[in-house]
């Protein structure tokens, strides 16, 4: 192999690699609540400079630069405990004023399959029974790639933070043509509602950044995948 | 409440919940070198191989013993078939050999051979066991359970209580512990066989002139031997014990009856319906049974009452001398069975004459054999409000 | 293009050499490990599990559930198991333990006005637990064993170890002593009168059975009752074997073998299925005809005399009511014309065909939860003493054969017991004290929303004082009052002054919105358990069998209260050092010694493994036949072992609402010309659900889209109210008095007469703004955007005796809605207050 091509190989890995962490990083935003460490690591110098790399893609700085504002004010249990309240309000309950995390919520698993028939858009009113077959889908699809959920971590497979964190493990396993089929068919056809439903509920803005830069992120980085 | 069917179950549970330290780990030895050879030759018959060889056990004694805690534990002793089944002294050891051969000869005529005669036989058989037990006050448990060596702190409230009356008279385990190491035979009629391992079936000797307690509902009798029924004593009812004669004992019986149709019911107290006796209609209509005296009229219900005594006789079983042990079981029976579907109401919510209906209007939904509901009444009535005045 | 892509791997570089503080951050998702244990059953085979619905079958897929089927043995299944899947996974299942977020800063003190529309934050169950107990601590500290109340408990899920009340009873009654209920907010009225007249509380009693009925009675009267409605559930898993009579009843009813007469004020759903007659009655009138029959049967000598002088007590000064001597009013067919409706000829007609032949009568329980709701049940009592077959097979009274299978022949056998809800004996709370500061520890079930308005208030309850203890705590598991106590608007108030409400449940009901603190438990389906097959019948014993494990973070009844236990120090003495399982083969082994010798029943082992154990068919018996056999001997239950036509005891109490001998009394508001009727002219009847056990099963979406209208609760209408309101079938329905207002939808049914509407009780409470906005739900007044018929009922005692509720006295008025129609916020977490 010659050192330009040793050259590339190692800079589509590091490519990978980058990407499986913001993907984790997304994950693990939508999986549990904001803590203190997180606050401590976000904030420091090394915390702030990995925001501002993300932030020099154009199209993400907005949503950055909301989060890091968000992060700064973040300096007390109480505004923690409002921060939380925040979440489990959106993706804990069930309620007029929540956001499903749940990809089944809005499309079923034959509208994903087939995401060119329609839109697949359900209806909020509409919410079906959770654990239903796009979790099927999900386990078979972590099963098929010796992964689980774990334990600490106990929700359907359709859970947005479980399909981030697939994506994150496909960037670094997978061929990018089936990264991008799954992208595609698994998250794309549902993220822009749970996007737009997060905007028209939070009203402490932080899930909103979160949100949005989820959306702009998987429109800067799909761009580069096949199949799209 | 039930204490001997839950310790029945503690017996019977998986062994991690006997410890070591629970265990008395008196180290038994078998036989005593110098009676020699003749020694050896028994030694020989004291192993499972030769017990299970000829007793028939294969299929049923053995197999039940090895579900249970005295098969598998985790001390990692365990009890077999000699341990228990023959005694540690050799005097009694020759003696059981020779017992043990109407077994054999049992085998020999096909009488247990198959599970239908060894289940009819069953019991027969526990009997004689149970017997030899009492008679040498459990020794054979006692090899290893040493109420010495109980560790009481780790046993619960009821439990301490039990084992340490049992311990102050160095009774035998089996009085209790019945069906720890085989399936409990079918006891037949037995009535309320967790009342009366709670209570006892009282002495054996009665003392004329005091008073005793009924453990049970009990029939009475006209005269000492005559199998005429006069009636039934109810339980936890006082009586005095007049004198004894062969196995019946004659008893006073007072109370106050209802003056309507044959004013055969006997109640504890004016105007207050806790049974004490049912007379039966002869024994209500025959001269000089029932003694009358003072009449009342009860305002609550204009019904005419009038206090009554009777001399009646009655088994000499089931005569206890303390009443408060059948409250207690009646406690724990009311609070247990009665809390399965709701919170049991205080004692002291009612009266003693609501009581009956409330009581009545459940008895659906709970287990009780009929001395046990008719007691349980009895002791909701006794702590009503009525006898019990408590804010509540 | 490659400038492009350079940018991109650039930028991804630079991500990546900053992204090293992210490595803690620990992924959703691991290695997989080991499949789940396989079970002694593999994982795709029918296991078996049972519910107040019945039991059934369930197959799971890929450790989901996949489908339900009824049980073999269930020939008369009922639809509702079809729900049992949504109440499972129902997006809105607690997931996590969680707290109310200014009771998480605030504590004891926070803001308790906005209770039911706050947000909440999500805690470990170590936390909330711990909360829990410092709550309890605080309340015991501060207000001692009557601030606080854990005694209103419901209809839990079935499962003899797993009852949810028990649990939570044992363990706070390891914590404190604390203010009970007595009653029942079903039967409250009967359960009380009954003891004085029959000596039983006959609502819970076995009664004749059914063969023995369908073989003797010639007429059958169902009074305000609806058993092929309410036989559908029961207490425990229920067997339906009920339906297979009321099939050969219909038989007969057809071959004209038995007349089944039913006196109700709307047509039921049993007169539909047995063809039978029918006879209306103004609502809440039934005494007065009552009366009138007893006229009849006394004025032309048709009543049982010698019945009465050898069984009953106190005839003799109940004529002279009956006949006006005493209050100047003779309760002529006549006159009870006028009050109920019900023509002078039927009347008559009514009390001749009682005394032509063996006649039953089956009470329903609607007509005792009323205002004076125990008048109906002591005069039916009356006329079945003077028609005089009480005691005999298919003659009578029962006030029970639309509950849980009451008349189907009990097999007899000993049914399990459950995990204790009482402390072991010798063991002590952590705060003893029984200091209930003057105050009663025991308050009528339906009176705690008064104690909590008003503490201190002396109340009379069953002939002695009540004084009403001031409540600072709640706590409910598996119950959910927002469903069936009365007038939410007055709970809301009531809920202002509580400091702390704990609530354990599966899904969000009202009750865990308007709590502090929400703890998920898992479902029947996530948990072991075992429970008796027919509440009377004891037809088996059914395993109840874990199908997936506990969802999201919820925790069984069991495991939740043995954390808390474990928190109060007390863990080995909850659970006497024993798992589920260890009480799963305690609770079989003491049934299985219980029946020892009379039913054969197989080691643990081989019955979980068949999921059944079968005890056979039961013996026809008939109700009170021993009493009649020697009335001395099998005396009944009341003062004078008699039944009590009139009653001493009551007439000492001196109460003005309920008096010594069954009375005609007006209610408070009264349909049909009565008190109140000219400003709400309808009579709302709240009775129990078709389609549901109280408000069990209400959330499950797709069953419940079955029978709602435009996602509201149906209410029924009379075809002429409504087309006199331009209110058509289909139409949203704003139905509404001076205590609340609610929102349903309209099924317009000849079935219910002018005046009539019925709104199931059960449907879930779900408050929105007055203009219908999502905002505005926590205020008092609010409308209730799904048709929770509570919203409108009056929270008053039945009478002094029993004060039992009394739901079904409450007049309405209804409206088309013209609206913005908002959308329905009852079945949801907990609701955020606007920005």
């Amino acid at each position: 192999m010659s050192q330009v091509n040793q050259e590339t190989a190692q800079g589509i890995s590091e490519e990978r690699e980058a990407r499986a962490v913001v993907y984790n990083f997304l994950s693990s935003l939508f999986a549990k609540e904001v803590t203190s460490d997180l606050v401590a690591q976000l904030t420091s110098a090394q915390g702030q400079s990995f925001l501002n790399s993300l932030a020099l893609e154009p199209s993400l700085t907005g949503s950055i630069e909301g989060i890091k504002a968000k992060f700064a004010k973040l300096n007390s249990e109480e505004s923690l405990l409002e921060l939380a309240a925040d979440f489990c309000g959106l993706f804990l309950v069930d309620g007029r004023a929540s956001v499903s995390p749940y990809a089944g919520q809005y499309v079923s698993a034959k509208k994903s399959a087939e995401p060119s028939v329609e839109t697949g858009s359900r209806s909020k009113k509409d919410k079906i029974q959770i654990f239903g077959e796009l979790h099927q889908k999900m386990t078979e699809f972590l099963t098929d790639n010796k992964l689980q959920i774990h334990s600490d971590f106990p929700e359907p497979g359709d859970h947005i933070a479980v399909i981030l964190a697939y994506i994150a493990h496909l960037c670094v396993t997978a061929e990018p043509k089936e990264q991008g089929h799954f992208i595609k068919c698994y998250l794309m056809t549902w993220l822009s509602d749970f996007t737009q439903q997060v905007n028209e509920h939070d009203h402490g803005l932080f899930y909103s950044y979160v949100a949005d830069l989820t959306l702009a992120w998987l429109n800067v980085d799909t761009e580069f995948l096949p199949n799209n | 409440m039930k204490w001997f069917k839950n310790l029945w179950q503690t017996l019977n549970k998986p062994a991690k919940y006997l410890t070591l330290g629970s265990i008395s780990l008196t180290a038994f030895i078998m036989g005593v070198i110098f009676w020699g050879g003749f020694n050896t030759a028994i030694q020989a018959t004291n192993t499972e191989e030769f017990c299970i060889g000829c007793h028939s056990m294969e299929s049923k004694p053995y197999q039940e013993l090895q579900k249970t805690v005295h098969w598998s534990n985790h001390s990692g002793v365990r009890a077999t078939c000699p341990d228990c089944h023959v005694p540690h002294s050799w005097g009694r050891k020759i003696a059981r050999k020779m017992e043990a051969s109407s077994d054999v000869w049992g085998w020999f005529f096909k009488t247990v051979n198959t599970d239908e005669k060894f289940e009819s036989k069953r019991l027969e058989m526990a009997s004689r066991e149970w017997g030899r037990f009492d008679r040498d006050d459990s020794l054979a448990c006692k090899n290893c359970h040493n109420y010495d060596s109980m560790k009481w702190e780790d046993m619960s409230k009821l439990a301490q209580k039990q084992m340490k009356r049992a311990a102050e008279k160095d009774q035998s385990c089996v009085d209790c512990h019945k069906g720890i190491a085989h399936i409990l035979p079918d006891m037949g009629t037995a009535r309320a066989p967790e009342l009366i391992a709670e209570v006892g079936t009282g002495p054996s000797k009665f003392d004329a002139g005091q008073d005793y307690f009924t453990a049970l509902t009990k029939p009475l009798f006209f005269s000492s031997n005559g199998d005429v029924e006069a009636g039934t004593l109810n339980v936890a009812t006082k009586v005095k014990v007049l004198e004894s004669k062969d196995n019946r004992v004659k008893v006073a019986i007072n109370g106050w009856r209802k003056k309507m149709g044959a004013g055969r019911v006997i109640y504890l107290e004016f105007g207050i319906n806790m049974l004490t006796a049912q007379l039966t209609k002869d024994a209500a209509r025959a001269e000089g049974v029932i003694n009358g005296f003072e009449e009342k009229e009860d305002d609550m219900t204009g019904l005419k009452w009038q206090r009554v005594e009777t001399e009646l006789w009655t088994d000499a079983e089931y005569l206890i001398t303390e009443q408060q042990p059948l409250w207690d079981y009646a406690r724990d029976t009311f609070r247990s069975s009665c809390s399965v579907c709701h919170t049991q109401p205080d004692e002291a919510h009612f009266d003693a004459n609501t009581w009956p209906g409330m009581f009545q209007g459940m008895i659906a939904f709970v287990n009780m054999d009929q001395d046990t509901q008719a007691l349980v009444q009895k002791y909701l009535q006794q702590h009503s409000s009525t006898f019990v005045k408590e804010k509540h | 293009m490659k400038e492009i892509v350079m940018k991109r791997r650039n930028f991804l570089k630079g991500i990546l050499a900053t992204s090293f503080t992210l490595a803690s951050a620990a992924s959703v998702l691991t290695p997989l490990t080991a499949l789940a244990k396989v079970g002694a059953k593999k994982r795709d085979d029918w296991l078996t599990t049972g519910s107040h619905f019945g039991a059934f079958k369930v197959k799971r897929k890929n450790g989901v559930i996949d489908q339900v089927k009824p049980f073999d043995l269930d020939k008369y299944p009922t639809d509702m198991i079809n729900g049992v899947k949504g109440l499972v996974y129902n997006p809105s299942r607690i997931r996590y333990p969680m707290v109310r977020l200014d009771f998480l800063l605030k504590g004891h003190k926070s803001d308790t006005t906005q209770r039911g529309d706050f947000r909440f934050v999500r805690v470990t169950w170590d936390q909330a637990l711990t909360l829990f107990k410092q709550s309890l601590d605080e309340v015991q500290t501060n207000y001692g064993p009557s601030g606080l109340h854990a005694g209103q408990t419901g209809w839990r899920a079935t499962g003899q170890l797993h009852s949810s009340t028990s649990h939570m009873q044992r363990a706070v009654a390891m914590h404190g002593n604390f203010v009970k209920k007595i009653g029942d907010y079903s039967t409250g009225a009967g359960q009380t009168i009954l003891p004085y007249v029959l000596g039983s509380t006959e609502v819970y009693a076995q009664g004749t059975s059914w063969p023995l009925i369908l073989d003797n009675a010639k007429t059958i009267i169902l009074w305000a009752n609806d058993p092929y409605k309410n036989l559908q559930v029961g207490w425990n898993a229920e067997t339906h074997e009920s339906y297979e009579y009321l099939a050969q009843l219909k038989e007969k009813v057809k071959q004209g073998k038995i007349r089944v007469i039913s006196i109700d004020p709307v047509a039921s759903k049993t007169q539909d299925y047995l063809g039978c007659e029918k006879i209306y009655v103004n609502p809440q009138t039934d005494v007065a005809l009552m009366l009138a029959i007893a006229y009849e049967l006394y004025s032309n000598n048709l009543h049982d005399q010698k019945f009465i002088d050898g069984y009953s007590l106190g005839f003799d000064r109940f004529v002279p009511y009956l006949t006006g001597e005493s209050d100047g009013i003779a309760k002529t067919p006549e006159w009870a014309e006028k009050i109920t409706s019900v023509p002078v000829d039927v009347i008559k007609d009514l009390a001749k065909t009682m005394v032509a032949g063996r006649t039953q009568f089956l009470m329903g329980w609607c007509i005792q939860r009323q205002q004076h709701g125990e008048q109906p049940y002591w005069m039916a009592a009356v006329l079945a003493t003077m028609v005089g077959q009480i005691g005999l097979p298919g003659g009578g009274i029962s006030y029970g054969h639309h509950y849980s299978s009451i008349g189907v022949p009990s097999s007899g056998a000993a049914a399990p017991g459950a995990f204790p809800r009482n402390l072991d004996e010798g063991q002590k709370p952590i705060f003893d004290s029984k200091d209930f500061k003057g105050a009663s520890s025991t308050i009528p079930v339906a009176r705690w929303i008064d104690a909590i308005l008003e503490p201190g208030k002396v109340i009379d309850a069953n002939g002695a004082k009540v004084t009403y203890p001031d409540i600072k705590m709640m706590i409910f598991s598996g119950n959910n009052p927002w469903n069936h106590h009365q007038d939410r608007n007055r709970m809301k108030e009531a809920f202002h002054k509580l400091e702390c409400v704990v609530s354990i449940d599966i899904n969000w009901t009202a009750t865990c919105r308007f709590s502090d603190i929400v703890l998920p438990a898992c479902t029947t389906m996530e948990r072991n358990d075992i429970d008796i097959y027919g509440s009377y019948a004891n037809r088996g014993l059914l395993a109840m069998q874990k199908m997936v494990e506990p969802l999201f973070d919820s925790l069984s009844d069991y495991e939740i209260f043995t954390r808390f236990a474990r928190i109060l120090g007390k863990e080995k003495e909850y659970t006497r050092g024993m798992t589920e399982l260890d009480w799963l083969k305690k609770l079989y082994s003491e049934c299985k010694t219980a029946n020892d010798g009379k039913f054969v029943m197989p080691e643990f082992e081989q019955f979980w493994q068949d999921g059944y154990v079968h005890f056979g068919e039961g013996k026809p018996w008939t109700r009170h036949a021993d009493f009649r056999d020697d009335p001395e001997i099998n005396p009944l239950g009341t003062p004078s072992g008699l039944i009590e036509i009139f009653s001493r005891k009551i007439e000492r109490y001196q109460y003005d609402d309920c008096k010594g001998h069954p009375t005609w009394m007006e209610k408070s508001e009264r349909s049909h010309g009565g008190p109140g009727s000219d400003k709400h002219p309808i009579w709302m009847q709240s009775c129990h659900p078709d389609k549901r056990l109280h408000s069990q099963m209400c959330e499950s979406k797709e069953y419940r889209q079955t029978y709602a209208v435009q996602d509201r609760e149906p209410v029924y209408l009379n075809p002429e109210d409504a087309k006199k309101r331009g209110i058509k079938n289909g139409d949203v329905v704003r139905v509404f008095n001076d205590r609340g207002q609610l929102l349903a939808g309209a099924v317009v049914s000849k079935n219910f007469p002018k005046g009539v509407i019925r709104i199931h009780e059960g449907a879930w409470y779900g408050p929105v703004g007055d203009d219908g906005s999502i905002t505005g739900g926590a205020k008092v007044g609010a409308l209730c955007s799904y048709g929770d018929p509570n919203t409108l009922t009056q929270d008053i005692g039945s009478s002094k005796l029993a004060q039992a509720c009394s739901a079904y006295t409450c007049l309405v008025d209804y409206e088309k809605f013209r609206g913005k129609l908002p959308q329905v916020t009852s079945f949801q977490g907990p609701l955020e207050i606007g920005a």
